[in-house]
C-alpha cells in the first residue's frame, strides 16, 4: 500500500536549503556546548594561539568578501555610473549578510559576547578592534538603511518610507564608502602590533594600504561569484556585460596592490625571506601567485572576461588566493612565543589546528548568510533595479 | 613619591626550580596551581650528569612600560599605574584576547573553560597590589629561598643588576633583559644561557605599539578627509550630470523646433 505524504507547501523545497538547515543546526548546538562548558570544549585555540580558524574566516574574511557593497554603492550613487544599477542591490544584501555574519560568528567567539556592545561605551581610542568594531557595527546600520527599500517597497503601506529612504541616501552612501574604507584597512592594522609575531613577508606599517587594495579586488570578485552563482540558482540572466567591465578592472587593482607590495618588500629589505622561509615562503608565493598574478593575466584575455565560466573561474582563483592571503596575516603567517616550552602539561600546545565542532561553527553561519540571501532573494525585488519600481509607485 | 616605580629582578643563576613561588602565588591568589600567575619556563634541565645544567625561569606578567595589552583593548580593561603595575579589570573586559595577540611575551592566560553564565576572562600577574601598598613583597618575592626573585625600585635594581655582572662577568651573560626590549619591562632578568632558552623573545627597543597607536591616531583625521573628498566628487558629479542633461535636453528641443 502507498502512502502518499503532502508536504504543506512552505516545507517543499529543494536540496541545498535541507543541507543549508542541517548545516545551521549543527552550527547552534555547536555553540550551545560553547555556552555551557566554554570554548576550549569545542575548540583547539589556547593561550598561545588565542585567534585561530574563526577569526580568520569569520571576521577577516568575512569582511573582505563585503566590500562589493561599498564599490558598487560608490559607483552607482557618488560616480553615477547608473549602468551598474542591477548589481547595486544584491551586492548591498551580500556585503549585510556578511557582516551579520561576523557579529553572529563574535557572539561565539568572544569570552563575553553579551558585552559585545561595551565597545559602544568604552573606548580605548589606541586600539584597533574598537575602531573596527564601531565601524562595523554602524556599517551594519548603514548597510539595513540602503537595503531596506528593497524590503519595504513591498508593502504598499511602506513604499512612502522607502521613497524617503532613496531622497536621503547619500549622506549614508557617503558615510558607508567611508566607514568601509576605515575598517577593511584597520583589519590590517590589527596586526601591526604584532611585528615580532607576523613573519616579514607579511607584516608591514602599511598593512592597512595593502589590505584595503586587495579588499576591492576582492569585492569585485565577490559581484562576479555571487552574480554568477544566483543566475545558476534562480535561473536568471547573467549580467555578463557589466561583470565584463568590472573584470577589467581587476587587473588593475591587482596590479597596484603587487607594485605596492614589491616596492614594500623591497623598502624593508625583505626579498630574502621570498625563497628562504621555508612553509612562509610558500605561503607567501601561493597568495601571490593564485589571488594576484594568475587573476591579472586570466582577466587580461578579453575571452574570459566576456564569458560566464571564464569569469566564474576566474572570480573564484582571485577569491582563493585573496583569502588565503587574509589567513597568512591573521593565522599561517604569525608564530606565537612559547615562555611555557619546559612543562608540557601547562598550556598543553603550542601548535593549532581547528576542531571539526569548531570548523562546523563557521560552516553554519555562512550556511545561514546564504539561507538568508536565498529566501530574501526569492521574496523580494534584490534582482530588480530601483528604477523600475519609482515607475511603478509612480503610475 | 615622584618617579617610584615598582620592579622585579630575576636571577636565572639562582633558581632552583623548587616552584615556591607558584605555590605562594597560588595561595595568594586562591588560584589553582595550573593557571597560576606566575609559571616556570625555560629549557630546564639539560645535560647529562655530571655536566648538568639549569636553565629555568619564572615566567609572568611583565608590567611593560610601554604595556601592548593596554595598547590593544577595545574597552579599555587594561590600565597603568604612575609606578608600574598593569592591571587587568575584569569587568570591562568582553573576551576578545585581542591582549593575547599583542602580548609580545603570551603572557595573558584566559578561561577556555568557562561558559557563558560563570564568563571567560583574562588572568595575568597583577603584582599584588594588596601587599607592596602596604609595605610588603609580592607573594612569589616573598616566598623565594634563593634570591632569585627580587623586588624594588627599578632603576635601584638595574644598578643591582650591572653590578652582579660586572662582579661575576664569568656567570652572567652581559646583558639585563627587560632594560630596553619593547621600551623597558618592570620584570628585569639576569641570565647565565641566552635568553631565549628562559623561554623569553627578542624584542626591539622601540616599544611594540609605536606603529599601531601612530597609525590609530591618523583614524579620525583621514576618516574626516575622505569624507570631504567624496563629498566633494559626489557634488562635482551630480552638477556635471545635471549640465549634461540640461544640454541633451535643450539639444532635444533645438531638433524638435527644427
Amino acid at each position: 500500500m502507498k502512502i502518499k505524504l503532502r508536504l504543506p507547501e512552505f516545507l517543499r523545497m529543494g536540496t541545498l536549503p535541507i543541507v543549508l538547515i542541517v548545516l545551521m543546526a549543527i552550527a547552534f548546538v555547536v555553540a550551545m556546548v560553547r555556552y555551557t562548558i566554554g570554548i576550549g570544549a569545542i575548540s583547539d585555540l589556547s593561550y598561545s594561539y588565542p585567534w585561530g580558524f574563526w577569526i580568520s574566516f569569520d571576521l577577516f574574511t568575512g569582511v573582505v568578501i563585503s566590500s562589493g557593497g561599498f564599490l558598487m554603492a560608490g559607483t552607482v550613487y557618488i560616480l553615477r555610473i547608473e549602468e551598474f544599477k542591477p548589481l547595486l542591490r544584491p551586492s548591498v544584501l551580500t556585503a549585510f549578510l556578511g557582516y551579520m555574519m561576523v557579529a553572529i560568528a563574535l557572539l561565539v567567539d568572544l569570552g563575553q559576547p553579551l558585552r559585545i556592545w561595551y565597545m559602544i561605551i568604552h573606548w580605548n581610542h589606541t586600539s584597533v578592534l574598537l575602531e573596527i568594531g564601531i565601524c562595523v557595527m554602524s556599517y551594519l546600520t548603514v548597510l539595513a538603511i540602503e537595503f531596506a527599500p528593497v524590503v519595504l517597497e513591498s508593502f504598499p503601506k511602506l513604499q512612502k518610507v522607502a521613497h524617503l529612504i532613496h531622497r536621503f541616501i547619500m549622506p549614508f552612501v557617503i558615510f558607508g564608502v567611508v566607514l568601509s574604507t576605515l575598517h577593511q584597512s584597520s583589519l590590517g592594522s590589527l596586526m601591526l602590533i604584532e611585528p615580532t609575531k607576523l613573519h616579514p613577508l607579511w607584516w608591514t606599517p602599511i598593512l592597512p594600504i595593502l589590505f584595503f587594495a586587495s579588499a576591492i579586488s576582492v569585492g569585485i570578485s565577490m559581484i562576479i561569484l555571487e552574480s554568477s552563482l544566483s543566475s545558476r540558482y534562480f535561473q536568471r540572466g547573467l549580467e555578463t556585460h557589466l561583470l565584463a567591465k568590472l573584470a577589467k578592472v581587476l587587473p588593475i587593482t591587482l596590479g597596484v596592490y603587487l607594485v605596492i607590495k614589491i616596492v614594500d618588500l623591497a623598502v624593508a629589505g625583505d626579498f630574502g625571506y621570498l625563497f628562504s622561509s621555508g612553509i612562509m615562503s610558500v605561503l607567501f608565493w601561493a597568495e601571490i601567485l593564485i589571488g594576484v598574478i594568475f587573476p591579472m593575466v586570466w582577466f587580461s584575455i578579453e575571452k574570459n572576461r566576456n564569458t560566464p565560466s571564464g569569469l566564474l573561474t576566474g572570480a573564484i582563483v582571485t577569491l582563493l588566493g585573496l583569502i588565503l592571503n587574509r589567513f597568512n596575516v591573521s593565522w599561517f603567517g604569525i608564530t606565537h612565543p612559547d615562555p611555557l616550552f619546559y612543562m608540557p602539561s601547562f598550556m598543553g600546545h603550542v601548535d593549532y589546528f581547528p576542531t571539526v565542532p569548531e570548523v562546523a561553527v563557521s560552516i553554519g553561519i555562512f550556511s545561514a548568510g546564504i539561507m538568508a540571501f536565498g529566501l530574501l532573494a526569492k521574496y523580494f525585488p534584490v534582482f530588480e533595479a530601483e528604477h523600475h519600481h519609482e515607475a511603478q509607485a509612480a503610475d | 613619591m615622584p618617579n617610584k616605580h615598582n620592579a622585579y629582578l630575576f636571577d636565572a643563576t639562582r633558581c632552583i626550580d623548587c616552584r615556591a613561588c607558584m605555590i605562594s602565588c597560588s595561595v595568594e591568589n586562591k588560584i589553582e596551581m595550573d593557571k597560576t600567575r606566575i609559571w616556570v619556563a625555560g629549557v630546564g634541565l639539560t645535560g647529562e650528569y655530571p655536566e648538568l645544567q639549569r636553565s629555568t625561569m619564572v615566567y609572568h606578567c611583565m608590567h611593560c612600560l610601554h604595556p601592548d595589552c593596554m595598547s590593544a583593548c577595545p574597552v579599555g580593561a587594561y590600565t597603568q599605574a604612575e609606578d608600574g603595575p598593569v592591571t587587568y579589570n575584569p569587568d570591562l573586559c568582553i573576551g576578545c584576547r585581542y591582549c593575547m595577540n599583542a602580548c609580545p611575551f603570551g603572557v595573558p592566560h584566559f578561561d577556555y573553560d568557562k561558559g557563558l553564565m560563570e564568563g571567560a576572562f583574562i588572568d595575568k600577574c597583577t603584582f599584588c597590589p594588596q601587599r607592596i601598598y602596604n609595605g610588603d613583597k609580592p607573594a612569589c618575592v616573598g616566598t623565594c629561598p634563593t634570591d632569585a626573585l627580587e623586588f624594588g625600585e627599578r632603576d635601584e635594581l638595574l644598578k643591582k643588576a650591572h653590578e652582579r655582572i660586572a662582579a661575576h662577568p664569568d656567570r652572567y651573560i652581559n646583558h639585563v633583559y627587560g632594560e630596553f626590549e619593547n621600551g623597558g619591562t618592570s620584570y628585569l632578568v639576569l641570565s647565565h644561557v641566552p635568553f631565549s632558552e628562559l623561554g623569553l623573545p627578542e624584542l626591539p627597543e622601540e616599544p611594540i605599539n609605536e606603529i599601531s597607536e601612530k597609525v590609530m591616531e591618523m583614524t579620525i583625521p583621514f576618516a574626516l578627509s575622505w569624507g570631504a573628498v567624496l563629498t566633494a566628487v559626489t557634488v562635482g558629479v551630480a552638477a556635471y550630470d545635471k549640465k549634461k542633461k540640461e544640454k541633451a535636453a535643450k539639444e532635444k528641443e533645438a531638433e524638435v523646433e527644427k
